[in-house]
């Protein structure tokens, strides 16, 4: 389809998408500070629009979610905040999806000692306080790391509409050189840290405050690493599994750049000022699931389209429940497409961990 | 009429008509959808188009490449609303179309013509939002309600015409089954009757046609020319009309065995969740043996058994539906006894498809229509109230599926077609509804 003939609405549109895009700009170095910072902004601005779509599926009961209200201001929920039922759905198998992988991570690791989660580019995502909140689990040491503004934002949410939720939480904060690390401790072993950090730092600075390289660390990037270049993403991956030797890695992005839809979701995007260099780089289940040994080392790597995760990893009571929130998925042929475009691709190594399926 | 006209010229700029206007057209439109039958007659020529999707300046598009109306008929499959941004400019124009050439302009009900599926897919929300009330939401469900179920078409060409002044590439006398258009009625390709015994094709059962320079091994029909054993019109020659075709929606369902089946619904209500008009709204073909259930949560999904054995009890020789995406804008199925036609290109704004239109041309031969059974209530022997009641009862065995070949398809010419670019029209765009989970 030629370029002219493309419906251009898209590009009128603010910031829209979903969660955890507040991360590294994509530009790289060769791009200009205005146009990389611009870049920046254009990321961490679709991050409302995320928070909006988690909402929507919680307040529909794809997802059960006391947190994602909070990230939502007054002034945001005034629009409608209800997506079609198969972003709803988007929404909740990936969610479930990752979760799913996070509880094989934290199963198959000793509970007595500490397990440490690094989620990239978090944003307002709500994994971390659901797990730190959580009695089922114990000695979590959750680390989410994003742009000083995020942090901030997330900071200031929790500190104060979660301070209730989250209780009994005992605040520290860590002034480093440029910013603040903040953590929270929640009794008795749970902590959650956040880094206000620029993940291109990442390819440098290692190790972060609070974090062991001797504990088993598993590495959450949930559709972030995938806008940056990927000599940079290559260079976190291999840096941060280096550093961790028990690790394993969750990977979420688009895949398929080249059919008829991929190359439209390209295109729609591109004119929202969204680019994603590590979509040309993997385009492939395949290249995806090689990249994690290549540049991570990962001895173990599967992966699964976000189609086959609803396929597989979904039950079917919890189809048929979810199935019904909307009075059931008419658009099945759109589900198959869409969901074949976005790939979880994980991996691990080392002793003390496993993440089979 | 000029207060039609004058709503259907404000409506083909886009710009919504006011809200006593859209309540005297919906009333005027149920006036007469009301003295339809849920299986309406229609005589070829017709251009048969799947799903529009609010899609508005593709549905202008599809008339550019189909040929305005009133000057070409239409049969439309539903599913004018919901998902595009557009549904209400849409639906009015067809309505506005219908109600002033109504015997050019066919619209049949679609999954989305609904009450429940418009409130959750975007129709209601667009009326709210461009009247500030639900009110031509409501008189527009009441429209729905009188839509017909599906449509016969009569008539068709065994064969195709030329295109006008577009000579066709293949030699002289070649019969031509299929022939696939451009948007700049250039023909991309074509395909020449078959005998039956041929293995179909397989890249035209995904709706990929490649250029076949006319060479028959690539042709992907089960139907061979009369006389040549492959074809059961015993006293067919080329100029007969086709056997007739099936317009519906969705598909089939395994509570109707015949045509008459059909007729006999009350389906002046809102599509139900389930029983035989629902099936009708919401069922796919697809590839298994018999019924299944549907991933959609209403309808089935239905094989090839079961159309061969439908098209051959009703004397039809293709059931042409709409209600799937398909990547190419159609694509036939089961040796081309079913054929999905979708009319809404890079669907959602997002999905980067083209769509299709089906031109069925008229038969001009003299010969007149076929006999047919699908008709006359009461004269096949599954008909109602006799026999047959049960969901698998009712149906011709195998053998007798054997015994009573297919009666050969019409001659079908794809036009396919792209996504209209919206910025051209000076349109006001509007914030989107097409999203990706990132």
């Amino acid at each position: 389809m030629s370029a002219p003939s493309i419906p251009n609405l898209l590009s009128l549109l603010g910031g829209r998408g979903s969660r955890g895009r507040s991360r590294g700009g994509s530009t790289g170095t060769t791009t200009n500070q205005s146009s990389s910072s611009s870049h920046d902004a254009t990321i961490q601005g679709t991050d409302t629009d995320a928070s909006i779509s988690r909402l929507s599926a919680v307040d529909l009961g794809y997802l059960r979610d006391p947190f994602a209200s909070h990230f939502v201001t007054q002034r945001q929920r005034s629009s409608p905040t209800r997506r079609l039922p198969i972003i709803n759905r988007g929404t909740y198998t990936r969610t479930t999806g990752i979760d799913f992988l996070v509880s094989k991570f934290l199963s198959s690791t000793d509970p007595t000692k500490p397990r440490q989660i690094i989620s990239l580019g978090a944003g307002t995502d709500t994994r971390s306080l659901q797990l730190f909140s959580s009695f089922a689990h114990q000695n979590i040491s959750y680390h989410e790391i994003d742009f000083p503004t995020m942090i901030g934002k997330k900071q200031f949410v929790i500190c104060t509409a979660l301070w209730t939720l989250l209780s009994p939480l005992n605040p520290s904060s860590e002034p480093n050189t440029s910013s603040t690390t903040y953590s929270f401790t929640r009794s008795p072993s749970n902590t959650l840290t956040l880094h206000p950090l620029d993940l291109r730092s990442l390819t440098q600075s290692l190790p972060l405050p609070n974090l062991s390289p001797s504990h088993p660390t598993l590495i959450i990037s949930e559709c972030c690493l995938c806008y940056l270049p990927p000599s940079t993403t290559s260079q976190i991956i291999s840096s941060l599994s280096t550093h961790f030797p028990s690790s394993g890695i969750i990977i979420y992005e688009p895949i398929e750049p080249h059919d008829a839809f991929g190359k439209m979701m390209v295109s729609n995007l591109a004119a929202r000022g969204i680019e994603m260099p590590t979509l040309e780089e993997y385009p492939t289940q395949a290249s995806q699931e090689e990249r994690l040994r290549r540049e991570g080392g990962f001895t173990q790597v599967k992966s699964k389209t976000i189609d086959k995760v609803w396929d597989d990893w979904v039950s079917l009571v919890e189809k048929e429940r979810v199935d019904e929130l909307e009075g059931g998925l008419d658009e099945v042929e759109e589900w198959k497409l869409l969901a074949g475009h976005y790939l979880i691709v994980w991996g691990w190594k080392g002793d003390g961990l496993e993440m089979r399926e | 009429m000029s207060d039609l006209d004058r709503a259907i010229a404000q409506l083909r700029a886009c710009r919504p008509i006011p809200e006593t206007e859209v309540r005297e057209l919906c009333h005027k439109a149920r006036e007469l959808l009301i003295e339809e039958g849920n299986v309406v007659t229609v005589n070829a020529p017709v251009t048969i188009c799947g799903d529009i999707h609010g899609q508005f300046h593709d549905l202008m598009e599809l008339f550019r490449v189909g040929g305005d109306v009133p000057d070409t008929n239409y049969l439309f499959m539903g599913d004018f609303v919901d998902r595009g941004f557009y549904s209400l400019e849409s639906f009015l124009l067809l309505l506005c179309l219908k109600v002033r050439y109504p015997d050019r302009m066919t619209l049949i009900r679609g999954n989305h013509e609904s009450r429940q599926i418009t409130t959750v897919y975007g129709f209601y929300d667009e009326c709210l939002r461009k009247y500030g009330s639900a009110n031509v939401w409501r008189y527009c469900c009441d429209v729905f309600d009188y839509l017909a179920l599906g449509a016969i078409v009569l008539g068709a060409s065994y064969t195709l015409p030329a295109s006008p002044g577009r000579p066709l590439a293949t030699p002289p006398g070649a019969d031509v089954e299929i022939e696939v258009c451009n948007a700049d009625q250039q023909i991309i390709s074509q395909f020449l009757r078959k005998g039956r015994g041929d293995p179909p094709n397989g890249s035209m059962e995904n709706g990929v046609v490649q250029q076949s320079n006319g060479v028959s091994s690539s042709t992907p029909t089960n139907t061979g020319p009369p006389g040549s054993g492959a074809s059961g019109s015993s006293g067919g020659s080329l100029g007969n009309p086709a056997g007739a075709v099936l317009c519906v929606h969705g598909g089939l369902s395994p509570l109707i065995d015949s045509i008459d089946k059909i007729r006999l619904l009350d389906r002046k209500q809102e599509v139900p969740h389930e029983g035989a008009m629902c099936d009708l709204l919401w069922s796919d073909p697809d590839e298994i043996d018999g019924w299944g259930l549907s991933p959609r949560g209403a309808g089935f999904l239905f094989g090839a058994d079961i159309v061969k054995v439908f098209n051959q009890k009703n004397d039809l020789s293709l059931i042409a539906r709409a209600h799937q995406l398909v990547m190419e804008g159609f694509k036939e199925m089961f040796d081309a006894t079913i054929v999905t036609v979708w009319s809404a290109p890079n669907y959602c704004y997002r999905c980067g498809n083209v769509a299709a239109l089906l031109e069925l041309s008229e038969d001009d031969s003299g010969l007149g229509v076929l006999a047919r059974s699908n008709g006359d209530v009461n004269r096949s022997d599954g008909g109602f109230p006799g026999g047959g009641a049960g969901p698998l009862r009712g149906v011709l065995t195998e053998s007798e599926v054997d015994s009573k070949p297919l009666l050969p398809g019409p001659a079908r010419r794809y036009r396919v077609f792209m996504a209209a670019a919206q910025d051209s029209r000076g349109m006001p765009a509007k914030k989107p509804v097409a999203d990706y989970f990132l």
